[in-house]
């Protein structure tokens, strides 16, 4: 293993190998959610503490990236040989050296399954598990997590529990730790939520956090010291720190920047917000575009492309009308950059990330954009560099809710991200008029 | 002009707020069999089997691609030497068979399925059973069809009504509608096979006469199995109407969460004689009485509630994967359907002017004049082919994913390869009609839920009870 944990990680490594049942692990960005992860089921399985492991992801990509990890830490022959990557085949990423398979008995043969929350069910229920860690829990609801816990019930120790657990469980968390079932539940509450969950109800990682024990990584590898702050004071994680070797990190530009990008590329600040004032459009039956500001991101896009064509930009936003118009205009003038929404950007990272906030109206209605979740993702996706183009004025005056149900006081999350960039961490500068048609 | 755009955001914030639910053929027979059973599956989430349909569904794909290549070509009305011209379609039919069974095979083993030994005699067997059967039965007594499709999904968002027939023949006078079925129905005791007959009828009603009721259009409706052809009487159908509507609106109810008294038949096939799922039905029926005369544990009581709470979200979200066919039924109905289709495109729900370009296995190019495609990649559409004088969601379509938008062309992943086949014979020369769609996972949802629920139940209800 050439792969370093830091102490958190170690020490989160060290309780779930020796505690069982169902226990919670909160990981900010960049923390390392999925490498953690990657470790204790090796270290479950080469030091005897569970004979196998299946580890769950609510998507695709994530389930890959889970694979990726166990490949850089077992090497491909170890992983060719502990390892299966199960559920829908076209989702898998071939390029991997781990096997697919659906196949019952070659599944069973292997100590560490590797599936999606959706694709669980191709695999048998006669399979049972040891153990189980289940990554992204803060997007997935109650009822996902219900799909891998039914393949670790211990029946034959339910007949043995019985008498201990009779009449003090109170919820379906407690009934699954008491049957047996060993699993760590990692994700973020703070960077994700379940699509379409009311605002009373809890998503999985909430019920988890409010039923059973959990432990919090603080130390992020990728966003840069301004960056961390920024997003520890926005999502008020309390303690939420750059590593040392990546803290002082900053943008660096290979070619002259153009003089009306000075400002917005300046290597010395890490946040720069673009105060633009394009107008809002209706998209779709609940979407929304800002034709100027989509402009606007692809010129920045550009730009970077041309001073640093090294660096890996990503543009996103909370509106999949705004990722189509920006990706039309990019694919016009052929640039290769991800454009992402703020579900689709969870568990991504790139050098410089442009967010393109997209609402401005005389009403000062933020809607969707306002959710801590949303917000939180797009602000910390970046290792060099944070550019938001959008109203100002808007964001520090408009009307929002929370999603957050955990939260005893409504919060205005866009003003308060807004308060901070400018006056904390960040530098709100004008748009040049080259960016404003 | 945003007046437009606006009118059809509200027609979706209305529509949320309601209960979009759409019944499937497949669950109103299963009401109709015992409400019971129906409940097994929604809401309580108890899936009877835990079996791979390789051989059916691959039979399924087969007739569905021959039924308008070698049996249509083939057709001959009132012949006495059935077993010849069974034989020739056989024959005929060999490459789409071979081709079909390779693919299947291909795809098994790309996922690591089991295939029995002895699947490709299977397959060969059960289709060589159904051409007999519908030559001895069914070309005998109807005249050759001018026009067959198979596979057609036809959403009555009228009466929450959808489902999927296997093949509808076009007569100039009407349609006839085949269910293929790959077993013997001499050994089935429930009926279940007749009841989704009658419903596709219905269904097929709505698609040639716009009206369910309107039966001017029927010339027949049969079941083709392994060893003949079943043809329910007209007296039957008549009388068995009115038990699948009834069925249909309890299933309904109970995916919207309204209470409903459950009719238990004198005779379940299920429950009566110790089949796969009584238990599971026993468990359920056990729990209602308990609860009744307030003998129910105060945890598990609660956690039962937690169980529900969780159901009827998850049966929500299911009616949520309806709710772009009925904003598009709703803005038809309000607006007629030249003006929906205009609303509809602006805003971006469905898009028009597309036309087949290539395939490369189970990947479709279209392309369209302009580059302005209100899609991206992941996204799950149906594409529609507008036939004449059909209303929009009776139309021929198939579903499909997006994978990627570039200037004006669009790829679709479609289901497999046998769809795209089936999609060039019957649906890309009709203007096509992109619209969103949703996909239903809500099944595979419910089954833990099922799981924890008799966990639970195992663990807190005293063991007296539970005898």
């Amino acid at each position: 293993m050439t792969i370093k944990l830091n102490p958190d990680q170690s020490r989160i490594l060290n309780w779930r190998v020796k505690s069982g049942g169902v226990a919670g692990v909160i990981g900010p960005a960049g923390c390392g959610k999925t490498t953690t992860g990657s470790f204790l089921a090796v270290k479950m399985i080469c030091e005897g503490y569970a004979k196998n492991v299946l580890l769950v992801a609510f998507t695709n990509s994530a389930a890959n990236e889970f694979a990726r990890e166990l490949s850089m830490v077992l090497g491909p022959e170890g992983s060719k040989f502990l390892c299966v990557r199960s559920g829908y085949a076209p989702g898998a990423d071939p390029r991997l050296p781990i096997p697919f398979s659906n196949n019952i008995e070659f599944v069973r043969a292997k100590k560490i399954v590797i599936c999606t929350t959706q694709s669980l069910k191709r695999l048998s229920t006669s399979i049972k598990f040891e153990n189980m860690i289940i990554d992204e829990a803060g997007i997935e609801r109650l009822e996902h997590l219900l799909s891998p816990f039914a393949l670790g019930i211990n029946q034959l120790g339910i007949h043995l529990m019985k008498e201990n657990i009779s009449y003090e469980t109170n919820n379906i968390i407690e009934l699954a730790s008491k049957c047996g079932i060993i699993a760590t539940v990692v994700g973020d509450p703070k960077q994700s939520r379940p699509i379409g969950l009311a605002d009373y109800d809890l998503s999985a990682m909430e019920w988890v956090l409010k039923c059973a024990k959990y432990d919090t990584l603080f130390t992020t590898h990728r966003l840069p010291d301004r960056l961390a702050m920024l997003v520890d004071e926005f999502a008020d994680y309390g303690g939420l720190n750059s590593a040392p070797e990546i803290a002082s990190r900053r943008f660096g530009a290979e070619y002259a920047i153009d003089k009306n990008y000075k400002e917005i590329l300046n290597p010395e600040e890490v946040i720069t917000w673009v105060n633009l004032n394009g107008n809002e459009e209706m998209g779709g039956p609940s979407s929304w575009y800002n034709e100027v500001e989509a402009k606007a991101c692809v010129r920045i896009c550009c730009e970077i492309k041309r001073v640093a064509p090294s660096k890996s930009i990503s543009i996103v936003t909370r509106y999949t009308e705004q990722r189509r118009t920006i990706s039309k205009y990019l694919q016009h003038l052929d640039i290769e950059t991800r454009v992402l929404t703020t579900t689709g950007a969870l568990g991504t990272q790139a050098d410089i990330v442009i967010f393109s906030l997209v609402r401005n109206n005389p009403e000062r209605l933020v809607g969707a954009l306002g959710s801590l979740q949303d917000l939180n993702v797009a602000i910390s996706r970046s290792k060099e560099k944070l550019i938001i183009v959008g109203s100002f004025e808007m964001m520090l005056n408009g009307l929002s809710y929370s999603h957050n149900s955990n939260s005893r006081h409504k919060q205005n999350f866009p003003q308060k991200l807004a308060r901070l960039v400018n006056e904390k961490y960040g530098m709100v500068v004008t748009a040049p008029s080259i960016l404003c048609n | 002009m945003n007046s437009d755009i606006i009118d059809v955001r509200r027609t979706y914030d209305y529509l949320r707020r309601c209960q979009t639910h759409l019944v499937q053929s497949s669950e109103i027979a299963t009401a109709c069999v015992c409400q019971n059973l129906f409940k097994l599956d929604y809401p309580f989430g108890a899936t009877r089997s835990d079996k791979d349909y390789l051989v059916a569904n691959t039979v399924h794909d087969i007739m569905s691609l021959c039924m308008s290549g070698p049996i249509l070509e083939n057709w001959h009305s009132g012949l006495e030497n059935y077993e010849q011209i069974a034989k020739k379609i056989v024959n005929e039919s060999s490459e789409i068979v071979n081709t079909v069974i390779k693919d299947i095979i291909e795809g098994a083993h790309q996922e690591n399925r089991f295939v029995q030994d002895d699947f490709e005699l299977q397959v060969n067997d059960i289709y060589n059973g159904l051409v007999v059967g519908m030559t001895r039965r069914l070309m005998k007594n109807h005249e050759r069809p001018s026009r067959v499709l198979t596979e057609v999904t036809i959403t009555n968002i009228k009466d929450h009504h959808e489902g999927r027939i296997d093949a509808l023949l076009e007569y100039s006078s009407g349609y006839g509608l085949l269910d293929w079925k790959s077993y013997e129905l001499s050994n089935t005791v429930s009926g279940r096979e007749k009841w989704q007959l009658i419903a596709n009828t219905l269904l097929a009603n709505f698609r040639y006469r716009r009206s369910e009721d309107d039966w001017s259009g029927h010339n027949f409706s049969c079941i083709v199995h392994n060893s003949g052809v079943y043809f329910p009487k007209t007296e039957t159908i008549v009388k068995e109407v009115e038990r699948i509507k009834t069925n249909r609106q309890f299933a309904h109810m109970v995916l919207c969460g309204e209470r409903v008294r459950v009719q238990r038949p004198k005779f379940c096939p299920v429950c009566d004689k110790g089949l796969e799922g009584s238990k599971e039905c026993l468990f359920y029926q056990r729990d209602a009485r308990l609860a009744y005369e307030g003998k129910l544990p105060a945890q598990y009581e609660k956690m039962t509630k937690q169980f529900f709470a969780k159901r009827y979200a998850i049966l929500k979200e299911r009616a949520e994967t309806h709710l772009h066919k009925h904003v598009v039924y709703t803005q038809i109905s309000k607006h007629g359907e030249e003006e929906a289709l205009r609303r509809l495109e602006k805003i971006g729900i469905l898009s028009r002017g597309y036309s087949y370009d290539f395939n490369i296995d189970e990947k479709v190019i279209l392309s369209r004049t302009d580059d302005n495609i209100p899609l991206e990649p992941r996204r799950i559409v149906r594409i529609i082919g507008m036939e004449p004088s059909r209303s929009l969601l009776s139309c021929i379509n198939e579903q499909a994913s997006v994978m990627e938008v570039r200037n004006s062309k669009i790829t679709l992943s479609f289901r497999s390869k046998i769809a795209v086949q089936r999609a060039k014979r019957q649906l890309f020369h009709f203007p096509l009609i992109l619209l969103r769609d949703e996909l239903n996972l809500t099944r595979s949802m419910l089954r833990p839920i099922h799981q924890f629920h008799k966990l639970a139940a195992e663990v807190l209800i005293p063991p007296e009870l539970l005898v």
